[in-house]
């Protein structure tokens, strides 16, 4: 034991001597370890917020839109296709359809005190949706109340309420929206997402009204199941009752409809996550493996200049076993360090962009930083360094004292 | 003082060195025993072999032909680590470079051998202090080499060498680097180490005035041991 103890101060002081040279391969395992954990820590962050927001939109809702289910996120997008009347019917008509709440979304100029900004209008039927919102969805309103049906009020998100208008929104107070006033009488709390938060949500009637929409049309909506019931049945029958009504509509051509649960989102969404840090961590480990072999390189020259000292050391009574062990002890706290270095970065950056993310209308980004993650930056650093000492210090080992020594006669 | 114990013995140890296509024979079948407690010096010009045969003696090499014998045991049978640890134990070097490792204190380059002997660390400070005191360096413990004179460190060097107490010093051109009055010296604490201790001192050395401290002198030739024979010049001895 004492024995490590010494090698592993003579290496700390063989490293310091040389210490621009042992910072610089240092850097290199600092960058690799630095991306594996700043990238890693988001990508978590990512899966994690997705989840959330999954979480949110509930285990028994189903979410009908238009466009494919393996891309549910750009349907979202995708403009144009609505869900028309009778589609609607039909998913009312399902077997196991408890409520459906259908939801239509658009941009508009909003004047609030005379300041004019773009704002998201949101058009939900309220009459059957405010209790599967509140229940199921996690609406809550923060201030104020709900809006009274047949009235031309609204509420607003938290976001646009605070940030959007150099005025903050107060309730009771009056939006122009499109020409018309409504009165604002609520502020909902935060729905866990910036878009959602930027909304000015109103009942489908008076959002038909003010878009001049068509009637008893909607871009998506929310079904709640009845108790009891699978919730992925429901899904497929819904999406069997859809295909039939487009087909009377428009025969083959007609445009698909993605009928999305929670749960086959979050499957979705983590496959592509796991498939992006797979990506990551080659990458990364790739940056890492450029880090050993500098660290390789490093010893080697070491080795190389320092040949006459390992002679002095076997001369004086140096085993193999204590020469390989100073070598591979330099080429490991190289490795270590720079794991701690990259951990320590990966940190900072995964909480910069998080705190970034907070502050900037991307969505709510929360940075995962695991001690699993740590520790596999470390150990997995660690062993890039000892697997990178391990040649040098074999070499090292392996010279005889006499060569090492040599002076020709 | 020197008794019938044979410390280093070379049994027709020839030394054939292969440079490129042509073959170099740096010693031609040496034969020669080193007592316990003797005080020899190995004289030659440059390029006669003497370097070869202290790699030969202090157990740095390997004979191309023939045995060497450390206290009795055939070297070619031992490990590599069993060599090593028995040279540290045995042997202590003192080079003509000096040879101290540039990056470590005096301190810590008097402690090197011992930390190979496995000492424990107090006993290391403790030994090391004491030697490079006893040779006049107690300002120079925590310098490191480039800070001292050349006397300075090659004293430094025969504190390491003489840290595991070993029963013999191979000193290699000891004064070589030096000047006389400072080689003088560096001969004298040899001198002392031979004469208070009874331990076996060899000198390599091209310089008749280093062999005159000597009790045996043995000539080395082209590779070959040309004479062996006592120190007629006792005086120096004696003083």
């Amino acid at each position: 034991m004492e024995e490590i103890r010494d090698y592993l101060k003579i290496a700390f002081q063989n490293l310091k001597t040389r210490s621009l040279r042992s910072w610089l391969t240092i850097l290199g395992i600092v960058i690799g370890v630095f991306l594996i954990v700043s990238l890693l820590s988001l990508s978590e962050g990512l899966k994690t917020t997705i989840n959330k927001q999954l979480k949110a939109m509930g285990g028994e809702i189903i979410i009908v839109m238009p466009g494919d289910e393996s891309n549910p996120f750009a349907s979202m997008m995708v403009g144009g296709v609505e869900l028309e009347r009778e589609d609607i019917s039909a998913i009312q008509k399902t077997e196991g359809v408890d409520k459906v709440i259908t939801m239509s979304y658009s941009s508009a100029i909003s004047r609030y005190n005379g300041e004019g900004k773009t704002t998201f209008l949101g058009g939900l039927s309220l009459r059957d949706g405010q209790e599967i919102l509140s229940r199921f969805e996690g609406w809550t309103i923060g201030e104020g109340r709900w809006p009274i049906f047949g009235k031309n009020e609204v509420i607003v998100g938290k976001k646009l309420a605070e940030d959007i208008f150099e005025d903050n929104i107060i309730v009771n107070s009056d939006i122009m929206i499109k020409g018309r006033k409504m009165k604002v009488v609520g502020i909902l709390e935060s729905l866990g997402s910036k878009t959602d938060d930027s909304f000015v949500y109103m009942d489908m009637d008076v959002y038909e009204n003010i878009t001049g929409k068509k009637k008893g049309s909607a871009q998506m909506a929310m079904v709640k199941v009845s108790d009891g019931v699978l919730i992925n049945d429901i899904a497929d029958k819904i999406k069997l009752a859809l295909e039939k009504t487009t087909k009377r509509r428009g025969g083959t051509d007609a445009a698909s409809f993605a009928v999305i649960t929670a749960e086959k989102v979050s499957g979705i969404a983590n496959d592509i996550l796991s498939v992006v840090q797979a990506v990551i961590v080659g990458f990364a480990s790739i940056a890492i493996i450029v880090g050993g072999i500098g660290i390789m390189n490093t010893m080697l020259t070491s080795v190389r200049e320092r040949t006459k000292e390992i002679g002095i050391m076997k001369a004086i009574g140096a085993k193999n076993s204590a020469i390989t062990s100073i070598f591979l002890m330099e080429a490991a706290i190289i490795g270590f360090v720079g794991g701690i270095g990259g951990t320590a970065l990966g940190t900072i950056m995964a909480k910069l962009i998080e705190v970034y993310g907070q502050v900037h209308p991307m969505f709510y980004f929360s940075a995962v930083i695991s001690p699993g993650l740590v520790l596999f930056g470390l150990i997995f650093s660690l062993v890039v360094g000892c697997l990178a000492g391990f040649l040098p210090a074999r070499r090292a080992a392996k010279l005889r004292p006499v060569d090492a020594l040599r002076r020709y006669e | 003082m020197v008794n019938d114990k044979s410390l280093i013995k070379l049994e027709d140890v020839w030394k054939i060195y292969q440079l490129g296509k042509v073959e170099l024979t740096a010693l031609k079948g040496v034969i020669l025993e080193i007592f316990e407690g003797s005080f020899v010096s190995i004289v030659g010009s440059s390029g006669s072999g003497k370097s070869t045969l202290l790699n030969m003696l202090g157990c740095l090499d390997f004979p191309s032909k023939g045995k060497t014998f450390l206290k009795g045991k055939d070297i070619s049978l031992l490990s590599e680590d069993e060599l090593s640890q028995a040279r540290g134990k045995i042997i202590g070097f003192v080079f003509q470079e000096f040879n101290l490792l540039p990056n470590f204190s005096a301190l810590q380059n008097v402690m090197f051998p011992m930390i190979f002997q496995g000492i424990p660390e107090a006993e290391r400070v403790k030994k090391a202090k004491e030697l490079l005191i006893s040779l006049g360096l107690k300002e120079r413990i925590c310098h490191q080499p480039s800070e001292l004179s050349g006397g300075e460190r090659q004293r430094v060097a025969i504190a390491r060498a003489l840290a595991n107490d070993p029963e013999m010093i191979i000193a290699d051109e000891p004064t070589g680097n030096l000047d006389s009055v400072t080689g003088t010296k560096i001969m004298e604490i040899l001198t002392d180490f031979h004469k208070n201790l009874g331990r076996t001192v060899v000198v390599v050395t091209h310089d008749p005035k280093v062999a005159r401290y000597s009790k045996e002198m043995i000539n080395i030739k082209d590779g070959e041991i040309i004479s062996d024979h006592s120190n007629s010049n006792e005086s120096l001895w004696k003083k």
